[in-house]
């Protein structure tokens, strides 16, 4: 899957064209096996804090190399800078401490994610992209138990693959989160 | 509204809908002629219309009307055919209309001829005279302009912004071309590559100057001078205050200022019925100006400016004022407020009574404005974009409404500046200058370090320090602080910053609903390279400076004395950039630097002056970078200073020859930005 998700030149490739693709391969393979495997979740994959993450894909605007980011005096730490996207200004952040996740240097396979909510976009800084998928909802499985109030509060749950698990983000709610948003006085 | 006002507001949309039907019927009866039911719709339509535009005294309205009307009467009768002369002839009436219609509602001259062009119309053929040269040559017909969607609009910007830095990257790529096809070995292939390379150059170079106009266009597109609403105001100010028997002259000042073409929109609901209030409410009547002294014609002023990250309007009349004990009187009688909040309320904070829904002070509701339902409006405009309404007022001497805009897209001069190795914008009416102090301009007062600015003692602080940024570096070539001087409400306050990079217009952008509102950060703009660029809240920084940390400059100028005499250097090199980066490089690590051309310049430099290390370049004119060397260690004082090569040549054995030739050091170029320079060097004299 991962090579797949060749970039065009301009850092940024459209989530359409590749979720289109995607929709072929699924359907060619599902002529191969002729029976569907019951619902499936078609997701944005990536690493976050060592983990694997998802999120539906109707969230995800677009993803980009991570151009650089201007800092915001005197912001919370989440906010890591804004960039240009397209003329708009546009916040990246970094959400791996609200979620209480270890935060590995962003290397050269960082990206961002960009996020659509009601109100505006936003830039999740990710370790890698690995690809759009489509999950089958037959694995998944509650928030675990040993979770805290703030990291159960933006993980819906998890889905079991045969290799690993993906964590499923619930990035509506992360969208509305006071966290994210600054208002000072 | 006068009664005459409202009615002909009823006229305009009337006679909108008669002169569309009668242009699209008129366009039908062509295809049809023979269709009775047709030719009668138009007749009535006319005949409205002459009718409607009599009872109004819009005589030449009035007479084209009835000659069309007369014409299609023959029509309708048989005495004339449905022609192309004949259609037209009335199509040529309808436009004239139309034309005196939009004059009317703009307030304008008629642009028609009215005798001339009635004479024309009974003879059946045009002259041209019939419309006035200036007014058509100022009108922009209804196919010039287009509706569009501020939205649009708005991604139509920064997408052109998109293309302007793609167009950078295109630049770059033909430049690198150029660069390759330079070193291509094989010749006939390389003769190709130089033509398409050149060919490309060229083709980039022509769409960088497309881009440039289109950016220019879609910018202005947003963007519209106070002046487009405002122009009509003087004539209706003039108007409405002789139908009160009062005198009145509009001046408005700030007209150029650009604004959003959103925010005008908003502003003209308001803008007009503070104008009606000034001269319903405020405004004496001539005599009773005479007799308190004060000039017969009321003056009303608009004036326009940008005030931080706003625009300020204010509107002010020299009339009566507002009296806060009669308001809170009528306050009271209206049921507005209870005795007790009356009491309570200060003079200035009964002024904004007139605000509340469905106040009025005027003793009797007159034609013009009902004063509470106007300011009601204006109040409810103002929360719509977010802007803010004061009031003040002095009994007998004047009111004044100030409106504070907000921009959310208006292009404004700033400086850009570098802090924290970030570039940062500051709106220029915040700017009082830039300046380069030296360590010892410092004093300092009360612990706090001040320097002295035109001859005033200023504040310094660090600005990256205030944005609580680290901060990158502090002392410029020569051991100099940049400064940007900032005044705010009649006080200065000196910050340090990196560099002062110069004004430029920017667009002031938003950041957008997450970023809602950012301490010492007012708006965002985008530079040349596609990067953003924040735009510092002067206000917040005054603020925040009182009481702030010292910034150490002192402190840190003695360091940086005592760290300037590390060293004396002498660069050797041919190149301007090499000595320049070498230059830079060491100045800002604290050595003293002397520069040499060739090799026989740096012996003439060293004869007389002892330089605690020697930097050259191999391949000079004159004696190269070996013969320096060795004739270097020919002299006595000489013998033992460290030599170091900064060379591309990267053979062993050019190595070789260097240390031969009694070289302690061997960098190649370009692998000193990556600091081996300075390693290199601190590592043979510290």
């Amino acid at each position: 899957m991962g090579d797949k998700m060749d970039e065009k030149k301009r850092g940024g490739y459209e989530i359409g064209a590749i979720l289109h693709e995607m929709r072929e391969e699924y359907w060619q393979g599902l002529s191969a096996v002729e029976e569907s495997q019951g619902e499936q979740l078609e997701c944005v994959s990536f690493l976050l804090g060592g983990e694997l993450f998802a999120f539906e894909t109707t969230s995800a605007a677009e993803v980009i190399r991570i151009p650089r980011l201007v800092k915001v005096p005197r912001v919370q730490e989440l906010i890591v800078g804004v960039f240009n996207l397209r003329g708009e200004i546009t916040a990246a952040i970094d959400i791996r401490p609200l979620l209480g996740l270890p935060s590995p240097p962003i290397t050269a396979s960082g990206r961002i994610i960009v996020v659509k909510g009601d109100k505006f976009k936003t830039g999740l800084l990710v370790e890698s992209v690995r690809g759009v998928e489509s999950f089958s909802l037959e694995g998944f499985e509650p928030v675990v138990q040993s979770l805290s109030g703030t990291q159960r509060e933006f993980i819906r749950g998890q889905i079991r693959l045969e290799e690993q698990l993906v964590v499923l983000l619930d990035v509506v709610k992360l969208m509305k989160a006071p966290e994210i948003l600054v208002e000072q006085q | 509204m006068t009664k005459k006002s409202k009615y002909l507001d009823i006229f305009c949309r009337e006679a909108d809908e008669h002169l569309a039907s009668l242009q699209q019927g008129l366009l039908a009866l062509e295809r049809e002629p023979a269709n009775a039911e047709l030719i009668h719709e138009l007749l009535r339509n006319a005949h409205t219309l002459k009718g409607s535009a009599q009872m109004l005294g819009f005589a030449d309205i009035s007479a084209i009307g009835h000659r069309m009307e007369d014409l299609l009467k023959d029509v309708e009768g048989g005495k004339r055919q449905v022609s192309a002369p004949v259609i037209d002839l009335l199509l040529k009436g309808n436009d004239a209309i139309t034309r005196m219609m939009r004059a009317l509602t703009e307030c304008q001259e008629s642009p028609v001829n009215i005798e001339q062009f009635v004479a024309a119309f009974d003879r059946g053929e045009f002259t041209g005279g019939e419309f006035k040269e200036s007014q058509a040559s100022n009108e922009v017909g209804i196919g010039e302009t287009v509706r569009a969607k501020v939205t649009t609009l708005d991604s139509l910007v920064n997408l052109v912004g998109e293309l302007i830095i793609n167009q950078r990257r295109f630049e770059n790529r033909s430049a690198s071309l150029k660069r390759l096809c330079t070193g291509t070995g094989n010749l006939s292939q390389a003769h190709e590559l130089q033509a398409f390379s050149r060919g490309l150059e060229e083709d980039v170079l022509y769409q960088g100057f497309l881009i440039q106009e289109l950016h220019g266009k879609a910018m202005a597109l947003r963007m519209l001078p106070l002046k487009t609403i405002t122009e009509e105001f003087r004539r209706m100010v003039r108007d409405l205050a002789r139908e009160q028997g009062k005198e009145a002259e509009l001046v408005v000042t700030g007209e150029n200022i650009e604004l959003d073409r959103v925010l005008l929109e908003n502003l003209k609901p308001m803008l007009l019925h503070m104008l009606r209030n000034s001269i319903d409410h405020g405004l004496e009547s001539a005599e009773e100006r005479l007799m308190r002294g004060k000039p017969a014609q009321g003056t009303i002023r608009i004036a326009a400016r940008y005030d931080g990250n706003s625009v300020r309007v204010d509107v002010r009349d020299d009339g009566r004022g507002i009296d806060p004990l009669q308001l809170k009187q009528t306050a009271l009688q209206r049921g507005v407020i209870d005795k007790e909040e009356a009491d309570l309320l200060r003079d200035d904070e009964a002024l904004y009574l007139i605000l509340r829904p469905g106040f009025s002070t005027s003793d009797e509701v007159t034609d013009l404005s009902g004063r509470g339902v106007g300011m009601d409006v204006v109040k409810n405009n103002i929360e719509q974009v977010k802007g803010t309404l004061a009031l003040a007022s002095e009994v007998g001497q004047y009111t004044e409404i100030t409106l504070h805009l907000p921009l959310t897209l208006s292009v404004i001069e700033a400086l850009l500046l570098v802090s924290a190795g970030q570039s940062f914008a500051v709106p220029l009416n915040y700017v009082q200058e830039t300046m380069k102090i030296r360590g010892d301009e410092l004093a300092s007062v009360g612990g706090k370090e001040v320097i002295t600015v035109r001859g005033v003692t200023t504040p310094l602080v660090s600005l990256a320090t205030m944005l609580g940024l680290p901060e990158k570096k502090r002392f410029q070539q020569g051991g100099k602080i940049a400064l940007v001087i900032l005044k705010f409400r009649g006080h200065c306050l000196a910050c340090s910053v990196d560099e002062n990079i110069g004004s430029s217009e920017i667009v002031v952008k938003g950041l957008g609903m997450q970023l809602k509102s950012v301490a010492f950060i007012s708006g965002a703009t985008i530079l040349g390279d596609g990067e953003p660029a924040l735009i510092l809240n002067v206000p917040d920084l005054f603020a925040s400076a009182e009481g702030a940390a010292t910034g150490k400059f002192r402190q840190a100028f003695e360091e940086s004395l005592a760290v300037i005499s590390r060293g004396k250097v002498l660069v050797v090199d041919d190149s301007i950039t090499t000595r320049t980066m070498e230059r830079s490089i060491l100045l800002s690590h604290g050595y003293e630097v002397e520069i040499a051309i060739s090799g026989e310049d740096a012996l003439e430099k060293v004869a007389g002056r002892r330089f605690d290390l020697v930097i050259s370049d191999i391949e000079m004119p004159g004696i190269n970078g070996f013969e320096l060397t060795k004739r270097l260690r020919g002299l006595e004082e000489y013998r033992d200073v460290p030599i170091m090569i900064v060379s591309s040549l990267s053979r062993d054995e050019d190595k070789r020859k260097a240390m031969e030739a009694g070289a302690q050091a061997y960098i190649i170029k370009g692998s000193f930005e990556q600091g081996a320079l300075l390693d290199t060097v601190e590592s043979l004299i510290g």
